[in-house]
């Protein structure tokens, strides 16, 4: 949990700096490394950014709040869809095709929540995955005014309003530091909302329920707030992917893509923000590297089975994921430090303090 | 949309359909029961032992009932394998977790099929060749036909056996009450071996009767599965007669709305799921499980 | 009886076709500490699950400072002043005393989405407020070497205290006590009581506490209503109980039961 943060401000502050800076300075080494297209890399990085604002949403609903969906790409195509068709036939400005798309998303995120109240589990997971198959297949049934199983192409790029003028995001690095921008202020919102008083709502949810309700937790609200959330990150990525592609088609939108952002949060470490946004690079990355193997005349095929294997190992070797290992790294640094606990103290808060997320 | 529908026909493309999204549910239900695991992997189980099937009735010539009863054999040795290797492994401290192993396996077998076989889709042998029956207006395809003989012996096969037979009630008891099963000196793991063996194996069988109708390829149980699934959680992930209802239901449903609105299918089985969902948690048939306060 | 913080009557809860309560009057004066007794399976817990709203009674009425909330949804009874503890300790395992403690405030403290998300003010000097209130707690309970730990690593019988803080620790008028000394023995158990006692004193509490430890019972309550499958057989003061030939033979009905040695 993190009021752990709370207590080490100071340092906390570091790596959000470090990260900020990474961001501003990413550009401009592009340029300056051989052999390396800046703007492929950048258009590859944007990409694990948009990815990463989905992990940490649906990290919110899984990881803290309990819940499971397998059918979130449906909320990235109802954000894709939206703004796609906000600009492109209404002609409506960027910022507000991103408020309304949002919106949208996080409305049908709520209705969504509401048959989940009453689902746990297994049953849950079935009725999401449903939830992320009917999207596309309504995309395509609504074809006339959707653009059915072709897609949406050459949608208007993304613009900013700056007073009077607008900012017109012509290339990747432009592109780039707003997919950048957005995901570190949704972070924020992410890391402020987990630390206190919702996050601990969402966390007594997903160990107890029992122990939420009597608390005062109203599990209706909880539960339909995370699952708005988590669908409102959905689909403000989806926005911005749709805005980075230039185009949408139903078939970027498949159960594979759900299966994708559960790995991310999964191998990231449930329950963890910063997990999230790790997974989420890790895993885009690691799909773009399997492309480019030589070895790999079917690239499909490779990371299918790849993604398969890391979502098992993850779970038997690493349930905690990414975030998992650098807990008990740092609490093994922090037990040497720490004088006077006893060795039973210590090996009792390593094995359960790590594990009891 | 008219109510001038070919009821009949309908009806028993249904009740075929339906049976196999009961035999696949059936295979989820009991693995379900068994290990309290819900395996997102039945459809890619089902298509790895179809494909093995395929091999051995093409490359090695092998007549169909023999390929039959090796597939089965084969897919029973498989879930078995499963368990032991994969699931055994893995604490279910959280429902999330065979969840995700079971969606990261059938990854796997997705991948490794499309490697080993390729993607090209094929055709699969028809088991049954002839032309189809007739019964008045209506008309039962061979294959229909032989759907409609499999399953109920099938289905009747089961039930004797967890009926009648010492394992199936030590399955049964193991699905009811693990620790009281053990302290009968039930080997639960044995049991849980078991029931992925033959829910893997239900699985295959419906394979190779959906085969020679939807070709033959990495994808192919996909659509299959999810409705299965539908089938499984409408009928109560808890009972296995809920299976086989939900199945046949689902079945008559998506038959009706292929005939009417053949691109909202998926969308009409997520309807129907969310829709009994919402009025019983736990299925139709299923038990609501309350957690002692 | 108005006057009377809580007050129960005719509640009957039956679970298919077993009557769990039946019929039960049951008051909680202020300030005091009752006990509700009985052999296993007389129904007392049910009373409580129907009291926070777990469980919806067939019949009967709870009022609480005059008030109906017979018909109230479960995570509004810490708002009117009711906390609870759990026989099989219901606990966030996952998180620490402290943050257990945190969650004890959560109707004390405001909140929300966008409140918390965008750091507003209020939200910040809330949550040290009810930091500061958390330790005095945990100081309280003598818990502060484990202020930090997560709960799952403590030993059941601390777990027990963390889940008696967080009941606390939103000031209530009435705590329930589901069995707090299970796992302890005659020594933990004594300890137990007097802090119980002292926690009235100091907070103005009123306890209604479920229990099978006789002596447990008999030293601390004011009064006492025994429960035998699901119906009322007696009440009273403890000294009236225990002399009480009816709840004799009940305890004595079931071999393994032992009647008060105290």
């Amino acid at each position: 949990m993190e009021v752990r943060w709370l207590r080490t401000r100071g340092q906390a502050v570091a790596p959000y700096g470090l990260a900020l800076a990474a961001v501003l300075v990413i550009p401009p080494l592009l340029v300056i490394i051989p052999g390396v297209a800046p703007g492929y890399v950048l258009y590859l990085i944007s990409l694990a950014l948009i990815y990463a604002i989905v992990a940490v949403g649906l990290g919110i609903l899984v990881g803290y709040t309990g819940q499971i969906s397998l059918g979130h790409a449906g909320f990235f195509a109802i954000g894709a869809y939206a703004s796609a068709l906000l600009t492109l036939r209404m002609g409506l400005p960027f910022v507000v095709a991103l408020l309304v798309a949002g919106a949208l998303s996080a409305a049908v995120g709520f209705l969504l929540g509401l048959p989940a109240l009453r689902l746990s589990g297994p049953y849950l997971a079935v009725a999401t995955l449903g939830f992320g198959l009917a999207i596309p297949q309504l995309v395509v049934w609504q074809g006339s005014w959707t653009g059915g199983s072709s897609g949406l192409h050459s949608l208007p790029l993304a613009s900013l309003p700056l007073g009077v003028s607008t900012i017109v995001l012509r290339t990747d690095q432009d592109f780039y530091y707003l997919a950048a921008a957005v995901l570190i202020a949704l972070t924020i919102f992410a890391r402020n909302l987990v630390a206190r008083h919702t996050g601990r709502a969402f966390v007594a949810i997903r160990d107890s329920e029992i122990a939420a309700r009597a608390m005062g937790v109203d599990l209706v609200r909880y539960k339909t707030t995370a699952f708005a959330l988590s669908a409102l990150y959905a689909g403000i990525a989806g926005v911005l992917y749709a805005h980075l592609l230039h185009g949408i088609s139903p078939e970027d939108f498949t159960v594979l893509l759900s299966v994708d952002f559960l790995t991310m949060i999964v191998l990231g470490g449930l329950g963890s923000v910063g997990g999230a946004l790790s997974g989420a690079m890790l895993l885009t990355f690691l799909q773009n590297a399997l492309t480019r193997l030589p070895i790999v005349h079917d690239f499909k095929n490779l990371y299918i089975v790849v993604l398969g294997a890391i979502l098992i190992l993850t779970i038997a070797f690493l349930p905690h994921g990414l975030a998992g290992v650098v807990r008990s790294v740092r609490l093994r640094s922090a037990a040497r430090v720490r004088q006077g606990a006893s060795p039973v103290d210590q090996i009792v808060e390593l094995g359960e303090g790590s594990s009891a997320r | 949309m008219t109510l001038d529908l070919p009821w009949g026909q309908l009806l028993i493309n249904g009740l075929a359909l339906g049976s196999l999204y009961a035999l696949t549910a059936f295979g989820i239900v009991l693995i379900f029961k068994t290990t309290k695991v819900i395996t997102f992997a039945q459809g890619e189980t089902a298509m790895f032992s179809t494909f093995v099937a395929f091999t051995l009735l093409t490359a090695f010539q092998l007549p169909f009932a023999l390929a039959f009863v090796l597939t089965l054999l084969f897919a029973g040795v498989f879930g078995a394998l499963i368990e032991r290797v994969v699931l055994r492994r893995i604490s279910a401290t959280t429902v999330l977790n065979p969840v995700i192993v079971t969606v990261g396996l059938g990854l796997i077998l997705l991948g490794a099929a499309g490697w080993i076989w390729g993607y090209e889709i094929r055709t699969f042998p028809d088991p049954v060749v002839g032309p189809p029956f007739r019964l008045g207006t209506l008309v039962v395809s061979q294959l229909n036909a032989l759907i409609f003989a499999v399953t109920p012996v099938l289905m009747a096969v089961l039930f004797a056996f967890f009926r009648f037979t010492p394992t199936g009630i030590a399955m049964r008891a193991v699905a009811e009450n693990r620790t009281a099963a053990q302290l009968m000196g039930i080997s639960i793991g044995r049991m849980n071996a078991l029931g992925w063996g033959m829910g893997t194996a239900m699985g295959a069988v419906t394979g190779m009767l959906i085969a020679p109708i939807n070709y033959l390829d990495p994808s192919m149980m996909g659509d299959v599965a999810l409705k299965a699934f539908a089938a499984a959680v409408v009928g109560g992930l808890t009972s296995l007669p809920g299976a086989v209802v939900g199945g046949l239901l689902l079945g008559i449903i998506d038959s009706v709305a292929g005939f009417e609105a053949a691109e909202l299918r998926n969308t009409i089985a997520f309807a129907l799921i969310v829709l009994v969902l919402v009025v019983r948690p736990s299925g139709l048939l299923g038990k609501h499980e309350t957690k002692k306060v | 009886m108005s006057g009377a913080l809580l007050d129960i009557r005719g509640l009957t809860m039956s679970f298919g076709g077993l009557v769990a309560v039946d019929g039960l009057d049951l008051t909680v004066g202020n300030g005091e500490i009752v006990g509700l007794i009985g052999p296993n399976g007389a129904g007392k817990t049910t009373v409580f699950n129907c009291v926070s709203r777990f469980y919806e009674p067939d019949r009967g009425t709870i009022r609480f400072k005059d008030r109906d909330i017979t018909g109230a949804r479960s995570h509004e009874i810490i708002r009117f002043g009711i906390a609870r503890t759990f026989q099989n300790v219901e606990l966030c395992r996952s998180m620490t005393t402290l943050e257990n403690l945190l969650l004890g405030q959560h109707v004390v403290m405001r909140g929300g989405v966008i409140r918390d998300g965008l750091r507003l003010r209020g939200a910040g000097a809330d949550e040290a407020r009810a930091t500061a209130r958390a330790d005095e707690m945990i100081e309280l309970l003598g818990l502060t070497d484990h202020r930090d730990r997560v709960v799952s690593a403590l030993p059941f019988r601390l777990q027990k205290l963390v889940e008696l803080g967080r009941a606390l620790v939103s000031k209530p008028a009435l705590l329930l006590l589901d069995e707090p000394t299970a796992g302890a023995d005659p020594r933990e158990s004594q300890v137990l009581a007097d802090l119980i006692r002292r926690m009235r004193d100091r907070f103005d509490l009123s306890v209604l506490v479920v229990e099978h430890d006789m002596s447990f019972v008999m030293g601390l309550c004011d009064r006492l209503y025994v429960l035998d499958f699901g119906r009322r057989i007696a009440a009273g003061t403890p000294a009236q109980i225990r002399s009480d030939p009816v709840v004799i033979e009940a305890y004595l009905g079931e071999p393994e039961r032992e009647v008060a040695d105290a």
